[in-house]
């Protein structure tokens, strides 16, 4: 597989910080492949997207030590705060999600056709006409993810994308991302949610205190997700069932 | 609300650079003229320009507390302060060449003021932006332009926003003129420190949307521009010159 991102030895600080928020991290980010990233707040998961899309020092200033190799300028990021992601420019969703195609100077017809794509993939269809700024925090964010997809990225940088949803929106959006992967696009995903980050992740990276601690596949890095403590806690032997999902095929097993 | 106000008047559903043609094209008229018979014959002209877009009522009242200062301050400089000859106006004093600088200076700012928030209400943004894209404008001067107009509105709501939360935390915003001015610390700190945390976050989600990118972007709506919208727009440039010319010719007065 091909390494969209190649980071060795790289280290991180903000501007005005003395305190690294990325120590000596080395990882490769293949197309095709999702990757989660996971830590305590303040673990420089946040910051690992930054650096790894680009974003950082580029956008935010501060230092980047080590080497840092990006093969591709199509980079896509969602954050947490979907309110903060409109242009501001568009009065209907499907001119919000228009913006970024069309600001790549797409013909008008592959812009439409990434558009209806993109909106469908998310559920979003039905809210095509809607003012933007009249959506729920959780349609807003479904409606942001579809802004950045509609661009067709090489590379799909998500930072805590489901904090605005509902449950069941929270699981459509993870079930997405092994799709846009398949499609030849690397994801990289930072969360705190282990259980669904399980379920989609071909690999995870854990962070503590700016260092990357574990590197692997959920079942061998993640083991504090609610189903793999009860299973621990019931004398289940490793690897540990991560979801409810795992845990019952294993009890049928 | 200074903001855009949607209808469906003549203004409304024209070119969007029809209106601002228009307004432009009386801020030059309000500069031509010298006497204040001429210069409140603009004002006449930017308030029927007002009611050609069916938003006079809405326009009156931000041009009334935005020029009233200003008026204030001009019968103070120039009809308290001005030379000889005097009127009497019941027991003050004005001087007349003073009275007659202020109505032109006033007249002046009057008219502007009605025009271009005549402009404001009836150009939808996003119209203007795809008006622009179509002509090629470089995105990063319609963001400039377009979030100038827009940002009013957006303060206003966030304002709204943060008084509510405020008051929910005890807040009194009543009360003597001392009691107002020490509740706008807990009001207006909010209110920059928040602007400015969300900067970083938006110019990264536009600079991800291809807000820098090179080429130019595709217009997905450019709104129509009709024969009478380019008539309009040449009447209002070749009146303009004629009265420039007129003027400086000697003639103007």
């Amino acid at each position: 597989m091909t390494a969209l991102v190649t980071l060795e030895r790289v280290g991180f600080s903000y501007p005005g910080s003395a305190r690294p928020a990325l120590r000596d991290v080395s990882v490769a980010i293949e197309a095709g492949t999702v990757t989660g990233v996971t830590g305590l707040v303040g673990a420089g998961a946040s910051t690992l997207l930054l650096v790894a899309g680009g974003f950082a020092p580029r956008l935010t200033g501060g230092a980047l030590t080590g080497a840092r190799h990006l093969a591709t300028e199509r980079v896509g990021i969602v954050f947490a705060t979907p309110w903060t992601q409109l242009t501001g420019l568009a009065s209907t969703v499907l001119g919000e999600v228009a913006f970024g195609p069309a600001s790549l100077g797409r013909p008008r017809e592959a812009v439409l056709a990434a558009v209806e794509r993109a909106i469908g993939d998310l559920g979003v269809a039905h809210l095509a006409e809607r003012d933007p700024t009249t959506l729920s925090g959780g349609e807003l964010q479904r409606v942001v993810v579809a802004s950045i997809l509609a661009m067709v990225p090489d590379l799909l940088v998500l930072d805590d994308p489901a904090a605005e949803l509902d449950p069941a929106g929270a699981d459509a959006l993870y079930a997405l991302l092994p799709s846009v992967a398949a499609r030849g696009a690397a994801v990289l995903v930072a969360t705190p949610d282990t259980e669904r980050l399980a379920r989609v992740a071909d690999r995870v990276l854990a962070l503590e205190d700016g260092r990357l601690v574990r590197s692997g596949p959920p079942g061998a890095v993640l083991d504090d997700t609610d189903v793999a403590r009860i299973a621990r806690a019931a004398g289940c032997p490793a690897p540990l069932p991560l979801d409810v999902a795992a845990a019952v095929e294993r009890v049928v097993r | 609300m200074i903001g855009y106000v949607p209808g469906r008047s003549p203004l409304h559903r024209a070119h969007p650079y029809t209106p601002l043609a228009v307004a432009a094209g009386l801020l030059f008229l309000a500069f031509a003229f010298r006497s204040p018979a001429a210069v409140w014959a603009v004002v006449v002209a930017a308030a029927v320009f007002a009611a050609a877009g069916g938003v006079l009522g809405a326009v009156l009242r931000p041009a009334a507390v935005l020029a009233l200062p200003t008026w204030a301050l001009l019968t103070v400089l120039h009809g308290l302060l001005g030379g000889p000859p005097h009127l009497a106006l019941g027991p003050l004093a004005l001087s007349a060449p003073g009275v007659e600088r202020a109505l032109v200076f006033g007249g002046r700012i009057t008219a502007i003021l009605l025009a271009f928030l005549t402009a404001l209400v009836t150009v939808a943004p996003p119209r203007l932006v795809e008006a622009m894209t179509a002509r090629g404008v470089p995105f990063g001067r319609i963001y400039l332009l377009v979030s100038t107009l827009t940002v009013v509105p957006r303060m206003r709501a966030r304002v709204r926003q943060i008084i509510d939360a405020q008051q929910c935390r005890g807040l009194r915003i009543g009360g003597s003129p001392l009691a107002r001015v020490r509740a706008l610390g807990p009001l207006v700190v909010p209110l920059v420190l928040s602007a400015l945390a969300e900067v970083d976050e938006q110019a990264l989600a536009l600079d991800v949307r291809g807000g820098s990118a090179a080429g130019r972007r595709t217009a997905l709506a450019p709104p129509a521009d009709h024969a009478a919208d380019r008539l309009v727009r040449w009447t209002v440039l070749v009146g303009v010159v004629a009265v420039y010319a007129w003027k400086f010719a000697g003639a103007g007065r």
